[in-house]
């Protein structure tokens, strides 16, 4: 094993103690909304680095700076996304929200349109937003460990899984939140440091992106080919096959026979395989996306088909899918008033903004450093291998590698455990019986933490590997389309009824995630049906809005009678004393849901 | 375990039924619904910038960083800009107009 092998295990096993350890030093649940919500008594500042800590998923933190890597300025779209879909929770739905007493989706849909079947459904789509999104961290996690260690990557995925369901079942239920901030500080160093390294290199080295030129490789480099591609030559290329042979343009080529490649052709590599390419060497890039750094850093360089739909479409995702995301509700509930929330939530931004912005440098530093990762598809890597081409894999190299390598898991950590018990809690409580003894429920959440855990895990070792970012995407847009429009139009509209919601929610619902299981089954559709399969946002979004307003306009009489008192305590700020936290009310030492 | 009928509907009524209650909603959403509106303008704006007048776009400011580039990374101010402006206007316009009604109600 090599000595930055050593050096990640060694951090990433620090970073797994020094979270149990801070987990245990906090206060032992002691009620079920102890753990849930950490009883509201978290300060803004640590309850900020939370928030941030757990929404800054392993599959952002690498799948951004590796979009960024690929697409250029184009790859900004999701981190702005991300971030301003907090803008758009905090503005239409966090206040109200926490008004309602109602720590989940499911519940506020009980208490707003007093339907057991809305609830029912409501809690089927949490699981399936919350899978969506732990499947891309578990591949995260897969990915980290295969490039520190070179095991598979379904090997660190499983045992990413594995790790996160115990820690969740036998110990992950205290204090979370300081754990969360704990997290987000690790994973702000572990990016500052390589991001400040690798800036001191890049200008010495006195490089400029300012150029109508390809990234060049900067020694003689091996490409191990995982994911098939098309590439687009940009000069006349001599490539020698290397020892594992390759497939290219549909015949097989020997080890070491060599390739010749006239500028401007196209070539289909299949995976599995190596090539092998001389230093200077022109970088071939994936076909439509922008060739020269030029055009990299022009937005919209790329020649892909239907920029502009996938680009509305993927900020209509970000923006309206930040609020139904099954982690994200629950945290504002950690604040001990609506102040307080709105102060977290300035300096979430705040914290959010400053990582992407080190993420999307870290991307762009990559291209310089390691445009191999444009040849073998395996951009999500970017960030996980900078350190070591930027210091050679020495000692330094070896250090900064392994805290990289321990960031990333400690993003995954972070968004993993948080997301697991969210889920847990809604099968512990909706699906699994014996949910109303209150003995019960602290063994039915041990229960319905692993099989909770079961479904992404196994997803994560036959699905299509997707970029992560993309990935993440999908998570965001199958929200958007059901608990987007059930919050919005439950908190702002008194017309909405059960019905309405339901119908809502299956259109939207149906429309994304079917998308999104079409596109994980691994079809790649050409044109606007192709874009639309990975971002169906646009379509699905709309859909779910009318569906759900012309139901519920076809369906009127059936409107719950309560809704006006409902809609007026909704909106009455909170000094206006009608609202009383629904925490410190309950006598009930474990029944939070 | 429901939430809701534990309140008589007279002090709802009675709150609905003041004057500063309904200037209260008509602040905020005077400055919710514009904000938002602006921002999602703003965002709209730049993808339309970047397909339509590339050239703009492309305008070097200084060596490596675009117009492009920089409107970009403006995206990520706005929104902190936004929220800031959203949480001063809720402290000082909302939380005290709030706070007298509710003097008001006891009283």
């Amino acid at each position: 094993m090599s000595a930055t092998a050593v050096a990640a295990l060694t951090a990433i096993l620090l970073v797994a103690v020094a979270s149990t350890v801070i987990g245990t030093m906090g206060h032992r649940a002691r009620r079920t909304s102890d753990f849930l919500v950490a009883s509201r008594t978290v300060g803004p500042l640590a309850n900020a680095g939370a928030i941030s800590g757990e929404y800054l998923s392993a599959a952002s933190f690498l799948g951004v700076a590796g979009l960024v890597l690929r697409e250029g300025v184009d790859g900004l779209w999701f981190p702005v996304g991300y971030t301003a879909g907090y803008l758009a929770l905090l503005l239409f739905v966090a206040a109200p929200l926490r008004r309602s007493g109602a720590f989940t989706v499911p519940d506020f849909a009980e208490l707003r349109l007093r339907s057991r079947g809305l609830r029912t459904l409501c809690s089927v789509f949490v699981l399936v937003i919350g899978w969506l999104y732990l499947l891309p961290q578990l591949q995260a996690a897969g990915l980290t460990v295969h490039i520190v260690t070179g095991l598979p990557i379904w090997i660190g995925a499983l045992a990413a899984g594995l790790i996160v369901v115990s820690t969740v079942m036998f110990g992950g239920m205290r204090s979370v939140t300081f754990v969360q901030a704990f997290q987000y500080w690790l994973k702000l160093t572990a990016l500052a440091i390589p991001a400040i390294v690798a800036v001191i290199f890049f200008f010495g080295s006195g490089h400029t992106f300012d150029r109508p030129a390809p990234p060049q490789f900067a020694e003689l480099t091996t490409v191990q080919i995982t994911a098939g591609v098309e590439l687009e030559v940009p000069s006349d290329t001599v490539v020698t096959v290397g020892p594992d042979g390759a497939t290219v343009d549909g015949a097989a080529a020997d080890p070491g026979s060599v390739l010749r490649w006239p500028a401007g052709t196209t070539h289909r590599v299949e995976p599995d395989g190596d090539l092998v390419f001389e230093a200077g060497t022109d970088v071939p890039v994936p076909v439509g996306k922008p060739a020269t750094d030029d055009r990299w850093l022009s937005p919209l360089a790329g020649s892909g088909d239907h920029q502009l739909v996938a680009i509305y479409s993927l900020i209509l995702a970000t923006f309206l899918g930040t609020m139904g995301l099954p982690h994200v509700l629950g945290r504002f509930y950690s604040n001990p008033d609506g102040r307080a929330a709105r102060r977290s939530a300035v300096i979430v931004l705040a914290m959010l903004g400053a990582f992407f912005l080190l993420v999307t440098l870290l991307g762009a530093l990559s291209r310089f450093y390691t445009p191999q990762l444009l040849v073998s598809g395996q951009t999500d890597a970017a960030v996980l291998l900078l350190p070591t081409a930027v210091l050679g894999s020495g000692a330094a190299g070896a250090v900064l590698g392994g805290v990289v390598a321990a960031g990333a898991w400690a993003a995954f950590l972070a968004t993993a455990s948080g997301l697991l018990l969210s889920l847990a809690s809604v099968l512990a409580s909706d699906v699994l019986p014996g949910r109303a003894v209150a003995d019960l429920r602290i063994a039915a959440l041990r229960l319905a933490t692993p099989l909770a855990g079961a479904v992404p895990i196994v997803l994560a070792l036959f699905v299509t590997q997707l970029d992560f970012a993309e990935s993440v995407a999908l998570a965001f847009a199958v929200a958007a389309s059901t608990f987007c429009p059930l919050l919005v139009l439950g908190i702002w509209w008194r017309g909405l009824t059960a019905r309405g919601a339901i119908a809502g929610i299956l259109v939207g619902g149906v429309l994304a995630a079917g998308a999104v299981a079409v596109g994980l089954a691994g079809v790649v559709g050409e044109g606007l049906p192709g874009v639309l399969l990975h971002r169906p946002a646009i379509v699905s979004v709309p859909a779910a809005y009318l569906s759900m307003i012309v139901v519920s306009l076809a369906t009127r009489k059936s409107r719950p009678a309560n809704t006006d008192a409902l809609l007026l305590r909704l909106h009455a700020p909170e000094r206006l004393g009608l609202f009383r936290d629904r925490v410190e009310r309950n006598d009930d030492p474990v029944d939070a849901s | 375990m429901s939430v809701g009928d534990r309140y008589g509907p007279t002090v709802y009524e009675r709150v609905q039924a003041t004057p500063e209650f309904g200037d209260l909603r008509r602040r905020r959403r005077r400055f919710v619904f514009p904000m938002s509106a602006l921002f999602l303008v703003w965002y709209l704006a730049y993808v339309l910038l970047a397909s339509y007048a590339p050239e703009f776009m492309a305008i070097r400011v200084a060596g490596n960083v675009t117009l492009g580039l920089v409107i970009g990374l403006l995206q990520f101010v706005t929104t902190f800009v936004i929220t800031t402006a959203y949480v001063r206007f809720a402290d000082r316009k909302l939380d005290p107009a709030a706070a007298a009604i509710r003097q008001e109600i006891e009283s």
